[in-house]
């Protein structure tokens, strides 16, 4: 079968961040990799990306307004005819830089929030930034840009749906995208702390769906459902190198962010080679492509191309196997190991451990 | 602002862009996290979402279609990207 090209380019910047946030996705040993790719190198990146057939960029870190080359990056993008997306805490997205990047072309942004009430926003994140990130959502609708409010839900913010819901209403965002967290990285450390029950996410369902409805037309409501409660795996990444591509801070190319917390992976960096050559060529790329690869119960299953077997980097992390099926499938033979997480984290009250590395300050 | 406004005078919402793939031959219509691809008729209705009413677009797209009916093509499209939150009434 021939390679399809990407569509999107996930472009991270920098692990820095002003935040730390327990569930981040950036890898928890963050200062292995603290090196940052220069001005000049991103740019030739973006412009390889746009030849591979990128169409979309996000933007995104750490938090990416922490390079004061950022405006410089998304014009050079809008050169290359790419559609630039920012993700950002939103610490730092003040007048001045938003108006820079409205100037520069940025289409749309998104921004983080970890909870409707300040205080236990502030707690999540670490660091007071509730009222910042409000000042933010509000300078960036006077920009005009489109804007998502983004909210990982998970045992400590589930209750407070309503509120989360009531507020992006408030707000006046256009999105809000009430996401569970995934569990890899900071979040697999503190996953006994972060699951919610069965029950909460069933009442979550409910509430997001009356949501949508009686706010049809005022505000889309975006709802990732935690893979752990499901029975079948998420289709992650519509397939490992088929859809997206990660270029992280040092300029390492992944199928995706998470994919270089797992031993042993001989990662491609910018220096190898263009994207492109990466992207049809690189063994890494072509590891999980296609079918090939899957064991059973995958290979015969006639979801297959529907959710290419899961997540690698969830099958590895649960089960030690990077090429098993994905454990949270029902069909699994390891989905015993996620129901057991789910009724330790039941009975097991822990600390959360907070992102720790290289900050922005 | 109700449905019906928001296609009177369709215009595209903001991070909303048209954008043809020169690579994969390919209209595209962009937005935040997404991308619809376009056949040839939704390329050229969205390419006169700039505010005109409908009925001007229908008018101008008559001499592009020759099967069908364009007005009932245009209706269910603007509809469609109306339902996806991808239009603004290019009144306001």
């Amino acid at each position: 079968m021939e390679t399809p090209s990407p569509y999107s380019l996930l472009a991270e910047l920098t692990y820095r961040c002003p935040l730390q946030c327990p569930y981040c996705s950036n890898p928890v040993e963050m200062s292995r990799y603290a090196g940052e790719l220069e001005t000049r190198c991103w740019k030739r990146v973006l412009s390889e990306a746009s030849s591979l057939g990128i169409v979309q960029v996000h933007f995104s870190g750490g938090e990416p307004l922490l390079r004061d080359d950022l405006e410089d990056l998304v014009a050079h993008a809008r050169s290359e005819d790419l559609y630039c997306h920012l993700i950002t805490s939103g610490v730092k997205a003040d007048e001045k830089r938003l108006g820079q990047l409205k100037e520069a072309g940025l289409d749309a942004i998104q921004i983080s929030l970890q909870d409707s009430r300040q205080e236990e926003s502030d707690w999540l994140a670490g660091a007071r930034s509730f009222e910042i990130k409000q000042s933010a959502v509000q300078a960036a609708r006077e920009q005009g840009f489109p804007i998502t409010l983004n909210i990982v839900l998970h045992r400590h913010n589930l209750g407070q749906l309503e509120e989360m819901i009531e507020l992006a209403r408030q707000w006046k965002v256009d999105k809000l995208e009430l996401a569970h967290v995934q569990y890899a990285g900071w979040a697999l450390r503190n996953r006994a702390a972060l699951l919610p029950t069965a029950e909460m996410v069933t009442r979550s369902t409910t509430i997001v769906e009356r949501a949508r409805q009686s706010l049809a037309g005022q505000l889309e409501i975006v709802h990732v459902l935690p893979d752990y409660f499901q029975q079948f795996p998420k289709a992650c990444l519509h397939g490992w190198g088929r859809v997206f591509l990660t270029v992280s801070p040092d300029g390492s190319v992944l199928p995706c962010q998470t994919a270089r917390e797992i031993p042993g992976l001989q990662i491609p960096t910018v220096e190898d080679g263009s994207l492109e050559e990466i992207w049809f060529q690189d063994p890494l790329f072509q590891r999980f492509r296609g079918t090939d690869w899957m064991p059973e119960p995958c290979r015969s299953c006639d979801r297959r191309e529907i959710d290419f077997g899961g997540c690698r980097c969830q099958a590895f992390l649960v089960t030690g196997d990077l090429s098993a099926t994905d454990p949270v499938c029902h069909l699994s033979p390891k989905r015993f190991l996620i129901d057991e997480a789910i009724s330790e984290s039941e009975t097991a009250e822990r600390e959360l451990v907070f992102r720790s590395g290289p900050d922005g300050f | 602002m109700t449905r019906e406004s928001q296609t009177e005078r369709p215009r595209l919402a903001p991070g909303v862009r048209y954008r043809w793939d020169a690579m994969r031959e390919q209209h595209q219509l962009l937005f935040p996290e997404g991308l619809l691809v376009l056949n040839e008729s939704g390329a050229a209705i969205v390419q006169l979402c700039d505010g005109r009413t409908t009925d001007q677009m229908i008018h101008e797209l008559e001499d592009l279609v020759t099967d069908g009916n364009p007005a009932d093509d245009v209706h269910q499209f603007l509809a469609r990207l109306a339902e996806k939150g991808l239009l603004r009434d290019g009144n306001s």
